[in-house]
């Protein structure tokens, strides 16, 4: 089988700070590989082991993707090669415009049999980037999958549902965007670092894919910094929970909390 | 003045807010239901204009109609709204992906403002709010909530398409309770620093002296599975703000507290004094949860 | 054979000449001079990024840097050019400063402020372009050895169930050095040559720093504090200016905190809200904040720095200096990692990575300005332990200023009667002046 596991290079917000206007500096964030793409690349590889085949690497975004770090970083993952599409356009882009670029990438890898993708990017985290991606593809789509087997000429996968589990099946190439906790990643040791420089990578620009155009219907007013009600911060004695316990009750009965 | 809006229902009923809201748009409001009959008939009588039902789903899920809902929005375009939900998201996908057309994620609120919409988001994962101006088609996502029957109906009409190669071939049910957070006065949110999955007995007594509703962090329904993954509040999970919100063994992080800050008052319960979780509360308590919350139990029954 | 009593055709073929752990200052600049002159070199950092577990900056004396970078100064992410050093004796509700400025500091440049997340990925940089493999995101957690008829010799390093082997392992991991540890080279630290250190980056607008401190373009402030801001704990605070921040913390004597009970974060808290000091954070945001051990033991840590095999660099050899005032280790680690550099270059072109051939090193580094400042400074903590400089001199001096300043009535003293009153008044007696300024200009 041959798999794409699309993997963001991407910074935590939490080590972003924001301005008073709502502005955002990121300088202090170092990007890595998203909190749960490794999650998707286990999946894949254990996958990709069980039916025989390679498991390939996609990430898209500015030149920062493609810098050494970067491509250490996401070959010393489980991947067989990675194909990098590079592109500072892409740094004000929005999921559409990634998944059509992801989407790009994925016909220009050719023959590709499945997607996986991971649940959510630690930044953006707006879950959309895979379906997205299957409506370019114009391949079903399936999110928060749990397990995944191969069959032939299609996949069966697990997802748990809001009333329980349920399993399906689907024929022909398809997207999986992986649960959170589908599969326990592994983290890459020395000599995982060490292989990683020798596997292939191809990196692209925009001017190497055909990538359709977004309409440009959405554009930003303004930004603000989200308003926090004022908390009072009383903090209760615990030395003799009762006591704490009772002080609480009081408290909150007093605001009508209770 | 926008001219159409289009509401996505993925299987569930549950697209009250959205009705509301398409309808402050002013226009025309359509929604593509796919889903059993029933769900079509509950939209139609929720106060849209009229509704597209892609038939009974038989063995195929909800995913498998992506394609024809994104042919039917696609060849009428307008903006479209759709719940945040997983099946949802690749109906609302596939439709981005036909139209070409950016997606909005995280919206709070979205209203008129002559003939573009303003759409406030909370944006990467909460640490800022970004007011977006809407001009044209785009898909945008809002949390669901309950429909609240209109009078009249709608005509629903039925789209006959051939579904995606997907077919559900076995399900079975879990065994964990489910609940709708967001409407629930208080809520007890319970977090890693519970010890094992028995541990959820304190916060049931808990929950029943304090006529509160259960609800977690984001590893506790999903890794953990000790509760049902409809369970968990934050960015990726529930927006709820009720009377009282008891964080309990939870650290704090952003992805989670942004879920609550609409919380009238937050009462924190950690043993670690520098646990962010107290910089966002009303009343903070440092300690072990498992003398705190029976004495806390026992003081209000 | 080598001196180190180990053949090199029986040991496995290393995968690497040099084996750098912690990518800092001192592991990033030997990494680099390394690569420079043709080695292979691996530089292992636990953090996930160069830096990103490093606490951010302070003030580097640079030149050691402008040696080995000619443009450092317009390459690197440089914060501030220091132009201005104040010197500054706090009291609960009176300051007493000394502001230094002068253009010659500017020109040539010799101090400038650096956040280390900037500064340490940059470098990291340098070395991949250099060649080196830079290898983030990994722990060593053993060093490899083996026992040769003249004893231990280190010949790698592991991490999980990965084995590196080198033909010399340079232990730059910080101040307490696990690696050194492991293989005896430094005994655990007594408490009284440790201060822990707490600093926090605290962001303004570059108006706002610019206005507060006065300063234009790129100059930048330091000021040195003792005083109130330790509350009375041997030790003492700094605040230097970056470009759209200031970096503030204090530097506390681990055994004076211990004995006088006091917590270093309680000791920071009271700083930051200091009547004298809050002005100049207002309306600031603390994004940084931690806490970090600092050797401040001048020459006495300083103890074996080499053996077969393996080098020990920066603050992980005890190469940090509390002057009292500030605390110098970035300078001293970009010297010692210079001085390794050449010591395991001269090693791997004779074949011989023993203690002996690694000897170079040692006599480089003592050569250096370093090891002349670390003999210098020696007394420095000596000195320190001294508890009038961080309580009494200050009100004294306060006194003596209030005297002259304070315009009653009363017809005007001569300053002299003034300060010998305020001196009566003081705990502080003729005799300690005398020995403490004695020890003070012996020490520093
Ligand atoms: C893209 C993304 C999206 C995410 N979305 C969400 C989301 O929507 N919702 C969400 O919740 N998380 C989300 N997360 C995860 C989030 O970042 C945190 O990892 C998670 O919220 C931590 O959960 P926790 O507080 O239960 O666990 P921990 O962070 O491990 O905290 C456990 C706490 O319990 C305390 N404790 C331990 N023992 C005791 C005791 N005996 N008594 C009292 N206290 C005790 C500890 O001091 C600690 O503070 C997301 C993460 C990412 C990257
Ligand atoms: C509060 C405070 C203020 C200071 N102010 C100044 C100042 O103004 N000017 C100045 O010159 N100096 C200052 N110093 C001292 C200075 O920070 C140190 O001397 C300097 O950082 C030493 O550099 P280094 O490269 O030797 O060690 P470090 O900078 O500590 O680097 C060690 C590296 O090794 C890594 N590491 C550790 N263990 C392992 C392992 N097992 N595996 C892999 N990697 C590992 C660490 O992550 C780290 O990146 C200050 C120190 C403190 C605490
Ligand atoms: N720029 C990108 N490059 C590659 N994969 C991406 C990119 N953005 C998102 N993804 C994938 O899509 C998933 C969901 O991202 P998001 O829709 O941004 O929450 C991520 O976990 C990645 O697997």
């Amino acid at each position: 089988m041959k798999i794409v596991v699309a993997y963001k290079w991407a910074s935590n917000p939490q080590d972003a700070t924001v301005g008073a206007t709502g502005a955002i500096d990121w300088s202090r964030a170092k990007p890595g590989i998203s909190e749960y793409d490794p999650v998707a690349v286990e999946m894949a590889r254990e996958l990709a082991d069980a039916t025989g085949g390679e498991v390939i690497g996609l990430s898209a975004g500015t030149a920062a993707v493609n810098a050494t770090m970067a491509r250490k970083a996401a070959l010393s993952r489980r991947f067989d090669r990675a194909v990098i599409v590079a592109d500072d356009a892409l740094a004000s882009s929005g999921s559409t415009e990634l998944a059509a670029v992801l989407a790009a990438a994925v016909q220009h890898i050719g023959d590709v049999d499945l997607v996986i993708t991971g649940d959510s990017s630690i930044d953006v985290g707006g879950k959309m980037v895979p379906t997205v991606l299957a409506g370019e593809l114009g391949w079903p789509a399936i999110a928060e999958v749990n397990s995944v087997t191969g069959t032939d000429g299609g996949v069966r996968v697990e997802r748990a549902t809001s009333d329980g589990t349920e399993v399906l099946e689907i024929s022909g190439p398809a997207v999986l965007a992986a649960a959170t906790d589908a599969a326990v990643p592994r983290l890459p040791g020395m000599k995982d670092i060490l292989a990683a420089t020798k596997k292939p990578v191809e990196a692209l620009t925009l001017a190497d894919l055909d990538v359709p155009t977004t309409a440009g219907t959405v554009s930003i007013k303004g930004t603000a910094r989200p308003a926090l009600k004022a908390r009072k911060g009383q903090m209760i004695d615990t030395t003799d929970p009762a006591v704490a316990a009772a002080a609480l009750v009081a408290a909150l009965r007093g605001t009508g909390a209770l | 003045m926008i001219g159409k809006t289009w509401i996505v229902v993925a299987g569930d009923a549950a697209v009250g807010n959205l009705i509301a809201t398409a309808r402050g748009f002013g226009g025309t409001v359509s929604a593509a239901v796919v889903g059993p009959r029933a769900v079509a008939d509950t939209i139609a009588g929720g106060g849209v204009d009229d509704v597209l039902w892609f038939g009974e789903p038989g063995k195929a899920p909800v995913e498998a109609y992506a394609g024809a809902v994104a042919d039917a929005i696609a060849a009428s375009p307008g903006i479209v709204l759709g719940p945040t939900g997983p099946s949802a998201r690749v109906l609302l996908g596939a439709v981005a992906a036909r139209m070409q057309v950016p997606v909005l994620t995280g919206g709070t609120t979205a209203s008129a403002d002559g003939d573009t919409v303003l759409v406030t988001r909370s944006v990467f994962g909460g640490i800022a709010d970004e007011i977006n101006i809407v001009a044209g088609p785009a898909v945008l996502l809002l949390d669901g909530g309950q429909v609240s029957a209109a009078d009249g109906s709608a005509p629903v009409q039925q789209v006959d398409c051939t579904p995606l190669g997907i077919t559900v071939v076995e399900t079975r049910p879990s065994h964990l309770a489910h609940v709708d957070l967001g409407s629930a006065v208080r809520v007890i949110g319970v977090g890693r620093g519970l010890g094992a999955k028995e541990d959820l007995a304190l916060i049931t007594e808990l929950a029943g002296a304090s006529k509160a509703e259960i609800a977690c962090t984001r590893p506790i329904a999903e890794g953990l599975d000790w509760l049902a993954r409809d369970r968990y509040i934050g960015c990726s999970g529930w927006n709820i703000s009720p009377e009282v919100y008891f964080a309990i063994g939870i650290s704090g992080q952003l992805q989670h507290m942004v879920g609550v800050r609409g919380a009238e008052t937050i009462v924190a319960i950690n043993s670690d004094p520098n646990a962010p979780v107290f910089a966002e509360a009303d009343y903070g308590l440092v300690g072990d949860l498992y003398k705190i919350v029976p004495a806390l139990t026992k003081a209000l029954t | 054979m080598t001196a180190g009593g180990v053949p090199e055709d029986i040991q496995p073929e290393p995968d690497f000449d040099v084996v750098v752990v912690g990518a800092g200052v001192a592991g990033c600049v030997t990494a680099y001079k390394l690569a420079q002159q043709g080695h292979s070199v691996v530089l292992i950092e636990r953090g996930e990024a160069a830096g990103s577990k490093n606490l951010s900056g302070g003030v580097l004396y640079s030149r050691g840097m402008q040696e080995i970078f000619p443009n450092f100064l317009d390459e690197a992410p440089i914060e501030r050019r220091i132009t201005r050093n104040y010197i500054n004796f706090l009291n609960a509700d009176s300051s007493v400063g000394v502001d230094y400025k002068d253009a010659r500091l500017a020109d040539p440049v010799n101090a400038v402020t650096v956040l280390r997340a900037k500064l340490d990925s940059w470098l990291a940089e340098k070395c991949e372009e250099a060649g080196v493999f830079v290898m983030p995101g990994v722990r060593v957690d053993r060093v490899l050895t083996t026992e040769g008829p003249l004893g231990k010799r280190v010949v790698g390093v592991k991490s999980g169930d990965d084995e590196l082997r080198a033909h010399v392992v340079v232990a730059a991991d910080g101040v307490n050095s696990f690696l050194a540890q492991e293989v005896g080279l430094r005994p655990k630290q007594p408490l009284h040559h440790l201060a822990t250190g707490v600093k926090a980056v605290v962001n303004l607008p570059r108006e706002t720093i610019e206005a507060r401190f006065n300063l234009t373009g790129d100059e930048g402030a330091a000021y040195a504090i003792v005083g109130d801001c330790t509350q009375g704990v041997g030790g003492g605070g700094f605040l230097y200016t970056n470009q759209t921040s200031i970096s503030i913390g204090v530097v506390l004597r681990l055994d004076d905190l211990v004995a006088k009970k006091k917590s270093a974060t309680d000791i920071f808290d009271h700083f930051l809200s200091h009547r004298f000091i809050a002005p100049y954070l207002e309306g600031g945001e603390i994004t940084e904040y931690g806490c970090h051990l600092v050797a401040e033991g001048g020459l006495d840590m300083v103890g074996e720095i080499t053996m077969d095999g393996m080098v020990v660099i920066g603050e992980a050899a005890g190469l940090t200096l509390n002057t009292g005032l500030t605390v110098r280790g970035m300078d001293l680690a970009v010297a010692s990692g210079v001085a390794a550099a050449a010591g395991i270059d001269a090693a791997l072109r004779e074949k011989d990575t023993s203690k002996v051939g690694l000897g170079g090193y040692r006599d480089k580094l003592f050569a250096s300005f370093a090891g002349q400042d670390m003999k210098t400074y020696g007394k420095a903590p000596g000195f320190l332990e001294v508890e009038r400089l961080y309580k009494d001199y200050g009100e004294l001096l306060a006194n003596v200023l209030y005297g002259a300043f304070n315009l009653d009535t009363r017809p005007r003293r001569h300053l002299a009667a003034i300060a010998l009153r305020a001196f009566r008044q003081s705990p502080v007696k003729i005799r300690h002046l005398i020995s403490d300024a004695y020890a003070g200009v012996r020490a520093l």
